[in-house]
């Protein structure tokens, strides 16, 4: 078993050959072993060139990757991996996803605690959302998408916007809910005809021209927001920047 | 493997994995500059500031420093390392491996001890070269610097068992502890010479047996012999272990 905890860490006054040594001896790993695990670890994580350097001289995502590889040392049938990507640098996330999605393959049962809904979506098999500590509902998320299926999304971009945009789209007919992601709207509708015509109309009226129009289905973190009861315009409303 | 239950191969798997430890702890906190300074000049000082102007013999005082120098070495290591490595959560990392707890703290045990062997042998060699102290026996010398190393070890491991992320908080409650015990343990008051109640109370020291093997070990006195000094320092060992663990339980809880 293999655990890697949400804080990196590791030991900063050790290289990271060393880090890995140690964590190797802790778990029992053959000298031999150990050494030859620790070099294949150093490059998949592209760390081997900084090997002898000390891990406080290492970025955030650096010490995350190396804590990883900490945890992967005795060659775990079973991983835990709490928020491996919370907050790191592109091409840290690039390699740990990576390396998760080839240790899937080769068979390690991998447990990923994480909040990023979208990575939950592309990488796990199987999805448990935990509401006030207690599961509230597990399955593919494909399956639990398909119990929120009445809940359907339009995401729409226009090449300028008005100040009141958010109302004016709110009060397009079928439309029970817009939200702002970035540079678009996000309009929720049980009726995504309707709401479509009325899109164009409110294009038309207002002399708008559509950059982007997708129709969505439900996301995973629109179940989310369905088992776990929360209210986003309640939560908008007292969200104040 | 389930905690607890007892196979060679996982007593083999716990020695190992403490040897690791204490070698990665040496590496990372003890073989510094500043940390052998203060292990060295600290009790050298604290002895010196009450000893100094005592009539008594140069020679005579080097078991009490060695004495001092041990408690303070070997008792400081449990307190710097525990919680530093709780704030940075790198404790989690041991308790997390499939090791026992056990492991975890001989492995904290076997540093502060060797360390503070390491640390003892200055002043055995002032003594030798300057004072002219003699060791009478090294099979009693190692036992004599040995056991009182693996008893105040654990002395602060047990400290460290408080559940602070910061080191300071558990060296203000040791030295409420370690301060006066230098005072009742015979280190500049000869025990014989104290009243009934004093010597009753240095009886409940572990620095007084520590003082009394060392200076048997190279003065050839003795208070209670080394017989029964070096059982109530083991003694104090098995008591200072069973109440780290109580307190860790009790807290982790």
């Amino acid at each position: 078993m293999g655990i890697v905890p949400e804080i990196s860490n590791v030991y900063d006054d050790l290289s990271a050959w060393d880090n890995l040594m140690f964590t190797g001896e802790l778990y029992q790993v053959e000298k031999s072993e150990r050494k030859r695990r620790a070099k294949e670890l150093l490059e998949t994580f592209g760390l081997y060139d900084r090997r002898n350097d000390k891990a406080k001289d290492f970025s955030k995502g650096m010490k995350r990757r190396l804590t990883i590889a900490m945890g992967l040392i005795n060659n775990p049938h079973l991983l835990f991996l709490d928020e491996p990507t919370s907050g790191l640098d592109v091409q840290s996330v690039l390699i740990i996803k990576n390396v998760v999605r080839q240790l899937n393959k080769t068979g390690v049962t991998i447990f990923l605690t994480t909040h990023d809904i979208e990575e939950a979506n592309v990488t796990c098999d199987r999805v448990a959302i935990i509401h006030k500590g207690k599961i509230a509902a597990i399955d593919t998320p494909e399956r639990l998408k398909k119990t929120i299926q009445s809940v359907q999304s339009i995401e729409v971009a226009f090449d300028k916007a008005s100040q009141n945009i958010m109302k004016e789209l709110e009060s397009i007919l079928t439309v029970s809910e817009v939200r702002k992601e970035g540079d678009k709207f996000r309009l929720y509708t049980n009726d995504p005809a309707t709401a479509l015509t009325g899109i164009w109309e409110y294009a038309k009226t207002n002399n708008l021209k559509p950059i982007t129009i997708n129709t969505l289905g439900p996301s995973l973190e629109d179940v989310f927001v369905k088992i776990t009861g929360l209210d986003v315009k309640a939560e908008r409303r007292n969200f104040h920047v | 493997m389930f905690k607890g239950e007892f196979s060679t191969a996982q007593l083999k798997a716990d020695l190992s994995a403490s040897w690791a430890i204490a070698k990665k702890d040496m590496r990372i906190y003890y073989i510094k500059p500043g940390t052998l300074m203060f292990a060295i000049l600290f009790p050298l000082f604290m002895y010196l500031s009450f000893a100094v102007g005592k009539n008594a013999p140069a020679a005579t005082l080097i078991p009490g420093l060695i004495s001092i120098t041990i408690l303070f070495s070997a008792s400081s290591i449990g307190p710097m390392v525990i919680p530093t490595e709780r704030r940075v959560k790198t404790f989690e990392r041991l308790l997390s491996a499939p090791i026992s707890f056990y492991s975890v703290i001989l492995g904290k045990t076997l540093g502060g001890f060797l360390f503070s062997l390491a640390i003892a042998i200055v002043p055995l060699l002032i003594g030798l070269a300057c004072f002219g102290t003699q060791i009478l026996s090294l099979l009693g010398l190692i036992l004599g610097l040995a056991l009182p190393a693996f008893c105040f070890a654990t002395f602060g491991i047990m400290f460290a068992s408080f559940p602070t992320e910061n080191p300071g908080d558990i060296m203000l409650l040791l030295n409420f502890v370690r301060l006066p015990l230098i005072f009742i343990s015979g280190l500049y008051i000869p025990i014989e010479s104290l009243p009934d109640w004093g010597q009753a109370i240095a009886a409940l020291s572990p620095l007084t047996y520590a003082n009394d093997l060392i200076r048997y070990t190279l003065e050839a006195k003795t208070t209670y012999g080394p017989a029964l000094d070096s059982i109530m320092l083991l003694l104090f060992t098995a008591v200072f272990l069973f109440i780290g663990r109580r307190l860790d339980k009790k807290f982790r809880k």
